[in-house]
């Protein structure tokens, strides 16, 4: 750390444009964190609030996803599936980025979940308490697959008001499953859902790291 | 989302199917799959075999340029606008070719980050 050296013209200089020291780049590491939940539950919003977002292609058999196959009730103006994944960076230092993947919830999608969760550092579920019952599948993978999550309840305007230990009974969440309200819409709250993600996988690694505690 | 569906995103759809740049090869040649957040940096040898044009694409190329300094496997699919798994097969190539290689591929499940890096992430996400 320390180096005051500036990184050079960045990705734009031309193929043979190198004097750049590369030996002397810091460390590169980048996490995952996945954005989890039913269709329409604002994970695209989400994901825009927070970080730096451009678009990612995903594989061309997500193209063949049909209208006709998406519930669209409680989510009018949602007519298609984007091919483009919701992909977010935050940039943490020069040397540490964290990637948000929005994961689309619906089944025909699984196959880039067992790829995207291995390796990530955790879930946000966010859920839709009038269609709680669409993040039951993405609560139960990672249940399933001992990743830490979360679930953030994404208050949306017309939606009635739940309290977070109500929606923990009804998801039947495990006691050390943190529930959070949250506007995805704003800045500070997503902030806080990601805190309380973090939060809760550095409490469980000391649990494991310190279990004589 | 827009409410008069006008298109934001100029890659929504690609006009050429997107196996046709790596010669429709949809797995890659050989190694260890990539991770999204890979980390891969160009090789010293990189600059010569840039100039190799039966070996290597354009895309190859813009690839490898992406690669001047450390860069995840994510970060290269969207700023060439390649899906990941294309990019997937076309890094495979120059990473047999020698002109490319991984800096880090994805953690393991069981090797979560140290408390440092946890709390330099809880750190970086409250001053945002």
């Amino acid at each position: 750390m320390g180096s005051a050296r500036s990184n050079g013209p960045g990705p734009d200089a031309g193929p043979s444009g190198g004097d750049a020291a590369g030996d002397a780049a810091p460390v590169l590491a980048a996490h995952k964190i996945l954005i989890a939940g039913g269709f329409g539950a604002g994970k695209t919003t989400l994901v825009g609030t927070i970080s730096e977002v451009r678009p990612l292609l995903t594989e061309e058999r997500l193209t063949t996803a049909s209208t006709g196959l998406d519930d669209l009730r409680g989510v009018a103006g949602k007519t298609t599936t984007t091919v483009a994944m919701d992909f977010g960076r935050i940039t943490i230092s020069e040397r540490l980025l964290l990637y948000l993947f929005g994961v689309p919830g619906q089944e025909r999608f699984w196959f880039m979940w067992d790829e995207l969760s291995y390796g990530a550092l955790g879930a946000v579920v966010l859920a839709d308490v009038r269609r709680l019952r669409d993040c039951f599948p993405s609560v139960n993978y990672f249940e399933t697959r001992g990743l830490p999550f979360v679930v953030a309840i994404n208050c949306f305007d017309d939606a009635p008001h739940y309290d977070p230990a109500e929606v923990r009974v009804a998801l039947d969440l495990d006691p050390d499953v943190p529930a959070v309200l949250c506007d995805a819409r704003n800045l500070e709250s997503v902030k806080n859902v990601l805190i309380t993600l973090v939060d809760s996988i550095s409490s469980g690694a000391s649990q494991l790291a310190a279990p004589r505690a | 989302m827009p409410p008069d569906g006008k298109w934001v995103r100029r890659d929504t759809g690609p006009v050429v199917r997107p196996y046709a740049v790596t010669g429709g090869r949809t797995q890659p040649a050989a190694g260890e799959v990539l991770d999204v957040v890979a980390v891969v940096v160009a090789s010293e040898r990189s600059t010569a075999a840039t100039d190799d044009p039966l070996r290597q694409t354009p895309e190859h190329r813009k690839i490898l340029r992406l690669c001047q300094r450390p860069v995840t496997v994510a970060d290269i699919a969207s700023d060439t606008a390649l899906p990941v798994g294309v990019v997937r097969v076309l890094l495979a190539d120059l990473i047999l070719q020698q002109a490319v290689t991984v800096v880090r591929n994805r953690p393991t499940t069981a090797q979560l980050p140290g408390n440092d890096v946890l709390k330099e992430i809880l750190n970086g996400l409250r001053a945002l």
